[in-house]
């Protein structure tokens, strides 16, 4: 039983860290656009489709995996050229158009795709012994790179003189704009990134969930909550937050069903937001 | 030619217009002051013609380039800097990344000699975040970070507001190097004893327009202009 619990646990953890870097992905464009990106999920959604094409098409997850991003980075350049930028700075009003952006991702998925839910085939084959079960080397390999891609997000944020202007961009555009900080530009990129990274999780969790057009509408609630607990625009609180949501599902669906655990996450929630009404992490480093 | 023209520029924030037809120029090399009560537009000056204010009249123009044809992150490159109202300071970012953000390639080793030489206490603290500066060492960082993108025009906007008294004689200092250098100046300043030490030319403002024009002179004989305008007295 307590193997059972500590594999749940550890799965917890696995998707705690699949859910930050998508979570991350909203937090960054909400944190510099003041965007509500409803559509966020299905970017994830998107990301769980296209590398099961691509994989099926080119016979290669890797490759696909390796491509997801880059598609995701161009969806995003596209979509925030079209649909974003005419609505920037109006946060009610990006929560009707992405409203419709979600609608239109998930009928576009569901008309060429399909409604059929699928499963993709784990690329690694092959189970581990972890606390007495045989725990899958896929989700292993998956919690490793969601982890390098975690780490190689924040390097590049802190490292690189584009990361150095969207910091810049987050905390002062007009300040930004006059020491010759292509706004504008900026903000496209960020977008395209936060996109992109969406779509990346959904190519990590493709081999270990659903593929099909709803599989974004779980995933949404749960990223608003690990940005909302990690004090909105806290990209370190948002990673801590998504993993502590995601362990404490794992170790609740051990002794109950996944829906109650769910309800604790968004107990668990209220409670932060009651005591601690700017986020659990409100005072780390944003 | 005016190295920077602004010519009967208006300006609204939502319905409310701040600026009506501001006239005004910054001759090569000229140190100009740009004076008034809180919330006559002159800050909104300064925004209109960095383009973070959007001009809906008139011209501004800066070495016969019309800046209505310039992006507005371009205009730095163009040789207009900005020290904004409170310092501007990236908080959470270090004393270097604020130093070096508007450029996109490393400094010129003698650039950042010069600047710390004029400015020793940012050379032992660019590691730390800019945040954790005193409001004087914050100053210095944004008259820094103008000067190592080698401007030609500096707009400075208020920039001994919050310092402590020891450090606004040091301020100013540096604004006059920084005029001896053959730069620009278009200051806009509270402390009305700074303004007439720095500037050879001062302009008046009231609800949105230039009401006076006068050499520093001048006003110091003028007290009842003073009085009328800037509600204090010499």
């Amino acid at each position: 039983m307590s193997g059972l619990v500590l594999a749940l646990a550890v799965n917890g953890l696995v998707w705690g860290l699949i859910i930050a870097l998508i979570a991350l992905g909203l937090s960054i464009i909400f944190g510099l656009l003041d965007i509500i990106n409803v559509a966020h999920g299905d970017f994830f959604m998107l990301g769980t489709v296209v590398v099961l094409v691509l994989a099926t098409s080119t016979g290669s997850y890797w490759l696909a995996l390796l491509l997801v991003p880059v598609i995701g980075l161009g969806v995003g350049l596209i979509l925030e050229r079209v649909i974003i930028r005419p609505t920037i700075r109006q946060a009610s009003l990006t929560i009707v158009t992405t409203f419709g952006l979600s609608m239109m991702l998930q009928e576009g998925v569901r008309a060429t795709y399909g409604a059929q839910p699928r499963r993709m085939a784990a690329p690694i084959e092959g189970t581990i012994p972890l606390f007495g079960i045989d725990y899958d080397v896929y989700r292993i390999f998956a919690a490793a790179f969601a982890t390098l891609c975690l780490i190689a997000f924040f390097l590049f944020l802190t490292r690189t003189k584009l990361g150095t202007w969207i910091r810049a961009v987050r905390h002062d555009p007009e300040t930004a704009t006059a020491l010759g900080v292509p706004v504008a530009r900026i903000c496209a990129i960020t977008f395209g990134l936060g996109t992109a990274m969406a779509l990346l999780g959904g190519a990590i969790a493709a081999p270990i969930t659903t593929v099909e057009f709803r599989t974004g509408v779980d995933i949404l609630p749960f990223c608003f909550m690990a940005v909302i607990i990690g004090g909105l625009g806290n990209l370190q609180g948002t990673v801590a937050a998504a993993l502590l949501l995601a362990v404490m599902e794992g170790l609740v669906t051990s002794v109950t069903d996944p829906t109650i655990a769910r309800i604790v996450s968004l107990g668990f929630m209220s409670v932060v937001l009651l005591v601690r009404p700017h986020g659990l992490f409100s005072g780390a480093t944003r | 030619m005016g190295a920077l023209v602004i010519d009967g520029v208006t300006a609204s924030i939502g319905k409310i217009p701040v600026l009506r037809g501001v006239r005004l120029r910054v001759e090569p090399g000229e140190t100009v002051a740009l004076l008034g009560r809180n919330g006559v537009g002159k800050t909104s000056t300064l925004r209109a013609v960095l383009g973070l204010l959007k001009r809906t009249g008139g011209t501004a123009t800066y070495n016969g380039v019309n800046l209505d044809t310039v992006q507005p992150h371009k205009l730095a490159a163009l040789g207009i800097g900005y020290v904004p109202q409170g310092r501007g300071m990236f908080p959470l970012l270090s004393v270097k990344e604020n130093l070096t953000l508007g450029l996109t390639r490393a400094p010129a080793p003698e650039v950042m000699a010069d600047i710390f030489r004029r400015f020793p206490r940012l050379e032992e603290r660019l590691s730390q975040a800019a945040g954790t500066l005193s409001g004087g060492e914050q100053q210095m960082l944004a008259l820094a970070r103008c000067l190592v993108m080698k401007p030609s025009l500096i707009m400075l906007d208020e920039p001994t507001e919050g310092i402590m008294p020891k450090l606004v004689s040091q301020i100013r200092h540096e604004i006059a190097e920084i005029a001896k250098r053959g730069i620009s100046v278009l200051l806009v300043e509270q402390n009305l004893r700074t303004a007439l030490r720095l500037a050879s030319r001062v302009y008046l403002m009231e609800r949105g327009t230039i009401v006076h024009e006068a050499t520093p002179d001048a006003l110091r004989a003028d007290p009842a202009s003073v009085h009328r305008y800037l509600g204090v007295s010499l």
